[in-house]
C-alpha cells in the first residue's frame, strides 16, 4: 500500500484504542482491545495485527504512528520505576523528604504523605555551592563526585538524578557532574535538573528531576521495545509520543524527558476538542470526557486549551490537593474530578447523599454488572432512570441487571433516606451532574470564560449520557457529540503539532535588565528546541513563541506575557512595562504603575505546524430520521421529575440533516446520547450530533 | 433529618460544596498576588466568610487553625458591633486589634460586607500574617505598645473610596512599606474574588440571602460535632503542665480540665498562671482556637468548619491569666503558649481516648524567625520563616517528619530565601535520632543553618534575628511509654544563643536552628524489628540508638538486624 496512513494509539487503564486514518480518502478505521499492563506493547502488537487482518499491508504504508500512554503515570503510582539515586548540594539531601512541610489537611492529624521516589540512603551530597546570583563559592571536586557515584552504583542504582542548589541560575556544576558520569558510567541513565526544569524552588525542581530519573529507564525500555516491534511488523514511518502539553515529540525526546508524558493519555481528548473547536470556529468549547472513574474537563477558547506549569501525581488522598508529588512541566490545563459511571453513592455522616469520589472500578463494577457489586453507582442510577438500555450496553455484548441496580439503590440510599428508589436514582444522577457542574463552573470562570456561552463536546462512555444534565446546570446552550465519542480521543493525536516547550529562570528587574543578554538566553532556548525537533525529523519551517514571566518586585507568582518574536533588544522598556500593566489589570482588577517589576522566567515554544486532517463525510446522503428510529422507551425527565416516553434512535442509521426533538435517546456501541425535552439534535454531514438547548 | 428544611439534602450538599470552592478560590488568589514570602510561599493566612449575621459559614481548606478559629469569633463581634444598615457597598475595614482577632499585631484582618440586591448578605474576611508591622520585633517586649502598629477597626475604603490617611499611617509605621502595602492590596483582592463568586452563586441559585442556607449548614455541622463528642466517655479530665520560659524567664504553669458531658465540652483553665511581662500572653480567641483544634482534629476531622462546629465546645479562662490576657499585655509571641493548648487537651484526654490523639510535636509551637537589616547597598530587608518539627506519633502511625502543628504553613524554599535576602543557607536537613522512640516513632526534627555572608556581598551589620519558638528546655513528650523527641536548639557560631530576645549577628556568623523531634507512642521495645532496620538504613536512627533504646542489634556491615541477639537483648531490657 502507498504511504498515506497515520495510526493513533491510546493506551488507557482498561482499553487500548486505535484509530487509523487514510490521509487520501479521509476515512478511518477503529479498533479497541484490552490493555496488557505487564507489557503494554503486547496490546499494540495485537491491535496492529488485527488491523492488518482488515487492511493487509497498511502498516508498511503508515507514515506516522502517534502514541499516548499511561505507562509513566502508572509506574509512578504503582512505584515500579527504577532504583534511583540523587546527587545534591551538601546540606540538602532531605529536600525531597521535607517537601514544603504544609499539612494539606489542617485538621487531620493522621494524614499520610507520599514517600519520596528516592529513599534517603540513595540521596548523596557533594561539597559545592553556587549563590542565588550564580557565583561559585565552593567549586565542585571531581574526585568527590567520582567517589559518591561509585557508592551509589554499589547500592545498585539504575538511574541518577542531579539537582544542586541554585543551578537554575548557573548550571555549570551540574554540567561538570554530567561529564563525570558520562565518563565513569556511560550506561547509567541520568537526569540533570538544569535540563529537566531550570526553575527556582529547590523542592519542586528536585521532585520533578527525581521523577524524571525514576521513570526514565522504564520509558526508554518500553519505547525501544515498541519501536522494535513496529519495525519487525514492517512499520517504516516515524513514531511520535504525545506530550502532556498537547504537542507530540520523538521517541528520543520522550525517553530523555519522560516526566513530560505523564498526562499523555487524558490530553488526547482535549487535543481532539481543539481540532473540532477550530474546524467549527467555536469560540468557547468545554471538553467533557467522562469515563468510569473520573471526568476530565477543559475549556478550549478559539480552538486553544490553556497550559499550566505545574500539577501533582500520585496523590495519597486521591482528590486532595497537596497530597501528591508536584511536577513542574507544561501540561494542558485540564481538571480531573472523581466523577464517573462507576462513582459510588452513599449516605455520609451528616445524613446527606454523597456520590464519589470512590469508584467501583471494573471489578466488581456497578451493581448492574452483576459481578457482585453491592454499592449503587452512577451507572446503576442511569440504568434505573431509563437512560441506558440493559440489552444494548456496549452494543449488547454486555447484559446489565436492572434489578440488581434497583436493589442496591433501595438498600443503600432510598431506605436510609426514606425516599422512593426512583428519587434516589434521580438524586444520584443529579448530584453527580451538580458536582461536575460546580467543577466546570469554577474551571471555566478561572479561565475567564462564561458557562452560558460554551459548547460542550462530550466524550467517553458516560459523557454523552450526562452532557445534557450538565449543560442544563451550567446554562450551556449547545452540546456537540463527535463521531466515535468512545474512542474519539485518539483522533486528537492526528491534529497535535510537533512541539516542545523550554524555560529558563533569570531574575532581574526591568530597570536593570540587559536586553542583549536576554536575547542570548532566548536564542539558546530556541537552539535547544531546534535540536530537539530535528530529532523528530522533517525539514519544515519551525515556529517559535516567546513568553516572558513577570511580576511586581516582591511578588511570588508571575504573569505571563506572550511577546512578538522580534529580537529582544528591539523592545523598549516602557513598552514591556505597559504590556505588563495591561495584562495585570485585566487579571486582577487594578495595577500599580509606580511599583517596580521584574523578569523571572523566560519560555520558548518551538513547534512545527500539525498536518491537516480531513474528517470523512457520512456515506449515506439520506435525510431520513425515521430510518434510525428503533422505538420508544420510558425514561426519567429531569425537568418534570417523572417518567415520560423518549424516542430511541440508532446513531449509525441517522443520515445528515436528520433532526431529532427531545425527549430522545440516541444509542451507539460505546455510548448513549440523552436529549431532554428542551433539546433538539441535528446530525451534520460528518455525523456530529449537535444538540441545541432552549432554556 | 429535619422535614422543615428549606433545602433537600442533595441541594444542600451542592451549595455547601460551592461555598467551599468560593473561599478556596479566594485563598488561591493570594499566592498569585501577595508580596511577602511568608504569605505566598509559607501560606500564613486564612480566608473565610460569614452570613449576614456574622456567623462563620466556611473557611479556606489550607487555613491556619489559629487564625481561622480566632477570627471567626472576632469577625462576628465586629459585625455585630455595628448596626447592619450602617455598612455601605465598597466598605473595606482593616483591623489588627489582637484582642478582637488573632492575638498579635502581625495578623491583620481585612473585612468587607457583600451586598446583593442592595442588601448586605455576607461578610468576607481574611487574616494575613504580615511579617512586618513595625515596632520592636522581639518576644521580650513588656507591653503591646512596643510591638508595632495597633489598628482598631477602621475603614480602609469607605463606600469604595480609599482612605489615604489610613494607608499613610500604616506606611510610616513599618520598615518595608512596599511589601506591607502590596500585601494589603492582596487582601482586598482576595475579598473581592470571594464577594464576586458569592454574588454569582446567589444569582445562579435564585437566592436572596445566605442566612437560610447558613442555618441548615450550621445545624448539621453542630449535630455531627455533637455526635463525635458523644464518643468520649463523660467525665472530667484534668491536666497540669508547664511551658518553658524563654531564656532565663520562669516557666508558665497551665492548668486545665476538660469536662465532657454528653455532647458538650467545657475546657476550664481555672488555676492557670497570670499573664506575664513578656510577649507570650494569649488572648481568649487564640486560646480557644487551639482548644477547638484539639477537639475537632481528634474527633471530627472530616467535616468542613463553620459556626456549628464550635458551638458544643466551650471554654472558661480567668481574665488576666496567660491564656486570657488583658490589654495592654505583650502578645507578639503568643504562639509560644497558644500552640500548646492542643497538645495539652490531648494529654488530658490521652487515657480516655488513646486512639484519637498524637504525642507531643516538635512543630509545637511553630518555630518562627524574623530577620532584618540592611543590604550591602543600604536598602532595608525583612523576612520571616516558619519551621516545623517532628510530628508526634500516634497509636498506629509514626510521626511525619517536620510539620507545623497544630498551626499550619509551609517552609520558604531555600532558593527563594537566598534570592530575597543577603543570607546563605548552609543546610536544611533531618536530624538523626531526634524522633522520640516508641512502638511508633516520633517524626524527626530538622536543622537549618544560615550564614551571614562576609566579603563583597555582606549586609551592613548587624543582622537582627528574633526567635519565637520553644522546646529548648522541655522536649515534646512521648505517650504511653513512648520517649520524648530531641530538644530544639539555637546556636550562634556553635554557642547557645538566647532565644528570648533580639539577637544581633555580623558577617561571617553561622546561625543554627534545630527544631525538636516528635514524641514516640508506645514502648520502644515493642517496635517492629524491620521498622527499626529501615530507620537505621535511612539514618533516622543510629545503630547505637537502635541498640540502646529499641534493643535492636544491627550488624554494621550488612545493615540487617541480628534477630537472635535482638531477642536476647530485648528480653534482658524488659526484665530490668
Amino acid at each position: 500500500m502507498d504511504g498515506s496512513f497515520r495510526l493513533g494509539c491510546d493506551i488507557g487503564g482498561t482499553f487500548t484504542d486505535f484509530v487509523l486514518v487514510d490521509d487520501e480518502t479521509g476515512e478511518f478505521q477503529t479498533h479497541k482491545c484490552l490493555t496488557t499492563p505487564s507489557d503494554p506493547s503486547d496490546a499494540v502488537d495485537e491491535g496492529v495485527r488485527q488491523l492488518e487482518n482488515r487492511m493487509p499491508g497498511f502498516l508498511a504504508g503508515t507514515e506516522e504512528f502517534i502514541h499516548g500512554t499511561t505507562l509513566v503515570i502508572n509506574a509512578i503510582i504503582e512505584r515500579k520505576g527504577a532504583v534511583t539515586g540523587l546527587i545534591t548540594t551538601q546540606g540538602f539531601r532531605d529536600v525531597l523528604e521535607l517537601g514544603r512541610e504544609i499539612r494539606y489537611d489542617a485538621y487531620d492529624i493522621f494524614s499520610e504523605y507520599p514517600e519520596p521516589l528516592i529513599p534517603r540512603f540513595l540521596r548523596r551530597e557533594i561539597n559545592e555551592r553556587i549563590t542565588s546570583d550564580g557565583r561559585i563559592i565552593i567549586p565542585v571536586d571531581a574526585d568527590e563526585v567520582g567517589n559518591v557515584l561509585e557508592k551509589l552504583l554499589a547500592e545498585g542504582i539504575q538511574s541518577l538524578a542531579v539537582c544542586l542548589i541554585n543551578s537554575y541560575e548557573n548550571p555549570i556544576h551540574e554540567k561538570k557532574i554530567k561529564d563525570i558520569v558520562a565518563q565513569a558510567a556511560p550506561e547509567l541513565s541520568l537526569s540533570t535538573s538544569f535540563e529537566v526544569l531550570p526553575q527556582i524552588r529547590e523542592y519542586e525542581r528536585t521532585c520533578t528531576t527525581a521523577t524524571n530519573a525514576y521513570v526514565k529507564p522504564i520509558t526508554s525500555r518500553y519505547l525501544n521495545n515498541l519501536s522494535n516491534r513496529l519495525d519487525s511488523l514492517g512499520f517504516k514511518g516515524k513514531l511520535f509520543i504525545m506530550l502532556s502539553s498537547g504537542g507530540i515529540t520523538s521517541v528520543e525526546t520522550a525517553s530523555r524527558f519522560p516526566v513530560r508524558i505523564i498526562e499523555s493519555g487524558p490530553t488526547a481528548a482535549v487535543i481532539a476538542s481543539q481540532f473540532y473547536g477550530k474546524m467549527f470556529a467555536i469560540k468557547d468549547m468545554f471538553c467533557f470526557d467522562m469515563g468510569g472513574t473520573t471526568a476530565k474537563s477543559c475549556l478550549i477558547q478559539n480552538g486553544q486549551a490553556g497550559l499550566v506549569s505545574t500539577f501533582e501525581v500520585g496523590r495519597v488522598q486521591r482528590f486532595k490537593k497537596g497530597s501528591g508529588l508536584p511536577i513542574q512541566v507544561p501540561v494542558v490545563d485540564l481538571m480531573e474530578i472523581g466523577a464517573g459511571g462507576g462513582s459510588i453513592a452513599k449516605i455520609n455522616r451528616m445524613g446527606l447523599l454523597q456520590v464519589g469520589p470512590e469508584s467501583a472500578g471494573a471489578d466488581p463494577g456497578p451493581a448492574c454488572y452483576g459481578m457482585g457489586g453491592e454499592n449503587p453507582t452512577v451507572t446503576d442510577a442511569d440504568l434505573v432512570l431509563g437512560f441506558l438500555d440493559p440489552d444494548y450496553f456496549l452494543g449488547g455484548t454486555m447484559q446489565l441487571e436492572k434489578n440488581a441496580a434497583k436493589e442496591a439503590l433501595k438498600n443503600k440510599i432510598a431506605e436510609p433516606l426514606g425516599t422512593p428508589t426512583i428519587e434516589a436514582a434521580f438524586g444520584i444522577h443529579d448530584l453527580i451532574n451538580e458536582t461536575m457542574a460546580a467543577a466546570a463552573k469554577t474551571h471555566i470562570a478561572e479561565k475567564g470564560g462564561n458557562p452560558n456561552l460554551v459548547t460542550i463536546s462530550a466524550f467517553g462512555g458516560a459523557g454523552p449520557v450526562h452532557a445534557y444534565g450538565l449543560a442544563k446546570k451550567i446554562g450551556a446552550p449547545r452540546i456537540l457529540v463527535p463521531p466515535l465519542a468512545g474512542v474519539g480521543s485518539a483522533l486528537g493525536f492526528f491534529t497535535a503539532p510537533v512541539a516542545f516547550d523550554l524555560t529558563r529562570s533569570h531574575r532581574v528587574t526591568l530597570d536593570d535588565a540587559d536586553f542583549a543578554k536576554i536575547e542570548e538566553l532566548f536564542r539558546a532556548l530556541e537552539k535547544e528546541g531546534i535540536d530537539i525537533l530535528q530529532e523528530a525529523g522533517g525539514q519544515q519551517a519551525l515556529a517559535f513563541e516567546r513568553t516572558i514571566m513577570m511580576r511586581f518586585v516582591g511578588q511570588g507568582a508571575e504573569t505571563d506575557l506572550v511577546i512578538d518574536n522580534k529580537p529582544f533588544i528591539e523592545w523598549q522598556k516602557e513598552d514591556i512595562r505597559s504590556a505588563f500593566d495591561e495584562i495585570y489589570e485585566t487579571l486582577y482588577g487594578r495595577t500599580y504603575p509606580e511599583q517596580p517589576v521584574e523578569f523571572v522566567t523566560f519560555k520558548v515554544r518551538v513547534s512545527r505546524p500539525g498536518r491537516s486532517f480531513q474528517l470523512p463525510k457520512l456515506k449515506t446522503a439520506e435525510k431520513d430520521t425515521a430510518r434510525g428510529k428503533k422505538g420508544v422507551r420510558q425514561a426519567f425527565s429531569l425537568k418534570q421529575k417523572e417518567f415520560i416516553p423518549f424516542d430511541v434512535y440508532e446513531r449509525a442509521l441517522l443520515g445528515p440533516d436528520s433532526v431529532i426533538k427531545g425527549p430522545a435517546i440516541i444509542e451507539e456501541r460505546e455510548s448513549t446520547i440523552v436529549i431532554g425535552e428542551d433539546g433538539e439534535a441535528r446530525i451534520d454531514a460528518f455525523g456530529f450530533v449537535w444538540i441545541d438547548i432552549s432554556s | 433529618m429535619t422535614s422543615t428544611s428549606k433545602f433537600d439534602p442533595i441541594t444542600l450538599e451542592i451549595l455547601w460544596r460551592r461555598l467551599i470552592s468560593i473561599v478556596d478560590e479566594a485563598d488561591a488568589s493570594v499566592a498569585r498576588t501577595a508580596f511577602s514570602s511568608l504569605l505566598r510561599d509559607a501560606h500564613d493566612y486564612t480566608c473565610m466568610f460569614t452570613d449576614s449575621r456574622g456567623r462563620e459559614l466556611v473557611q479556606g481548606t489550607f487555613c491556619t487553625p489559629g487564625q481561622a478559629g480566632a477570627m471567626a469569633l472576632g469577625v462576628k463581634r465586629i459585625i455585630r458591633g455595628t448596626p447592619l444598615e450602617t455598612y455601605s457597598p465598597g466598605d473595606v475595614i482593616v483591623v489588627n486589634d489582637p484582642w478582637l482577632l488573632a492575638g498579635h499585631l502581625n495578623d491583620v484582618c481585612v473585612l468587607s460586607p457583600i451586598f446583593y440586591k442592595e442588601k448586605p448578605v455576607a461578610f468576607t474576611a481574611c487574616v494575613f500574617h504580615h511579617s512586618d508591622i513595625g515596632g520592636r520585633v522581639s518576644s521580650d517586649n513588656r507591653e503591646v505598645y512596643e510591638e508595632g502598629l495597633f489598628i482598631p477597626p477602621v475603614k480602609l475604603y469607605d463606600a469604595g473610596i480609599l482612605n489615604e490617611s489610613v494607608l499613610e499611617i500604616i506606611r510610616w509605621n513599618v520598615r518595608t512599606p512596599e511589601e506591607v502595602t502590596g500585601d494589603l492590596r492582596s487582601q482586598v483582592a482576595a475579598n473581592h474574588v470571594c464577594a464576586q463568586k458569592i454574588i454569582e452563586m446567589l444569582s445562579d441559585e435564585g437566592l436572596s440571602t445566605l442566612d437560610d442556607l447558613a442555618d441548615e449548614i450550621i445545624a448539621r455541622t453542630e449535630q455531627s460535632m455533637r455526635s463525635a463528642i458523644q464518643s468520649i466517655p463523660n467525665g472530667s479530665y484534668p491536666f497540669e503542665g508547664v511551658i518553658e520560659g524563654s531564656g532565663k524567664r520562669d516557666d508558665i504553669e497551665i492548668k486545665l480540665t476538660v469536662n465532657v458531658a454528653d455532647s458538650d465540652i467545657l475546657v476550664d483553665f481555672t488555676g492557670t498562671a497570670p499573664q506575664v511581662d513578656w510577649g507570650v500572653n494569649v488572648v481568649y480567641n487564640f486560646t480557644y482556637a487551639y482548644v477547638f483544634m484539639a477537639i475537632k482534629s481528634a474527633f471530627d476531622p472530616e467535616l468542613p468548619i463553620n459556626e456549628g462546629a464550635i458551638r458544643p465546645v466551650k471554654m472558661a479562662a480567668p481574665e488576666g491569666s496567660v491564656v486570657n490576657c488583658s490589654f495592654p499585655a505583650a502578645v507578639a509571641a503568643r504562639m509560644q503558649v497558644g500552640h500548646f493548648m492542643t497538645e495539652m487537651v490531648f494529654r488530658a484526654l490521652s487515657a480516655a481516648t488513646p486512639d484519637h490523639i498524637i504525642a507531643g510535636s516538635g512543630g509545637t509551637p511553630a518555630q518562627t524567625n524574623i530577620f532584618y537589616g540592611k543590604r550591602s547597598n543600604g536598602k532595608p530587608w525583612h523576612t520571616m520563616i516558619i519551621r516545623g518539627g517532628g510530628l508526634g506519633a500516634g497509636k498506629n502511625q509514626d510521626g511525619h517528619h517536620c510539620a507545623i502543628f497544630p498551626a499550619n504553613g509551609a517552609n520558604t524554599p531555600v532558593e527563594i530565601l537566598e534570592s530575597d535576602t543577603p543570607l546563605l543557607v548552609e543546610s536544611r536537613e533531618l536530624l538523626c535520632d531526634s524522633g522520640g522512640a516508641g512502638n511508633h516513632r516520633g517524626g524527626l526534627g530538622r536543622r537549618m543553618q544560615i550564614r551571614v555572608p562576609d566579603g563583597e556581598t555582606a549586609p551592613i551589620p548587624p543582622v537582627a534575628i528574633a526567635v519565637q519558638a520553644g522546646r529548648f528546655q522541655y522536649p515534646p513528650k512521648g505517650f504511653f511509654e513512648g520517649r520524648s523527641g530531641a530538644k530544639a536548639g539555637f546556636l550562634i557560631n556553635g554557642n547557645p544563643g538566647d532565644p528570648g530576645g533580639l539577637t544581633f549577628t555580623n558577617p561571617g556568623d553561622v546561625i543554627t536552628f534545630d527544631s525538636a523531634g516528635g514524641g514516640g507512642f508506645g514502648a520502644p521495645l515493642e517496635r517492629d524489628i524491620a521498622a527499626v532496620e529501615k530507620d537505621v538504613k535511612y539514618e533516622y536512627v543510629s545503630i547505637a540508638q537502635a541498640e540502646k533504646t529499641y534493643g535492636v542489634v544491627i550488624d554494621s556491615k550488612s545493615g540487617g538486624a541480628d534477630i537472635a541477639a535482638t531477642n536476647a537483648l530485648r528480653m534482658k531490657m524488659r526484665n530490668l
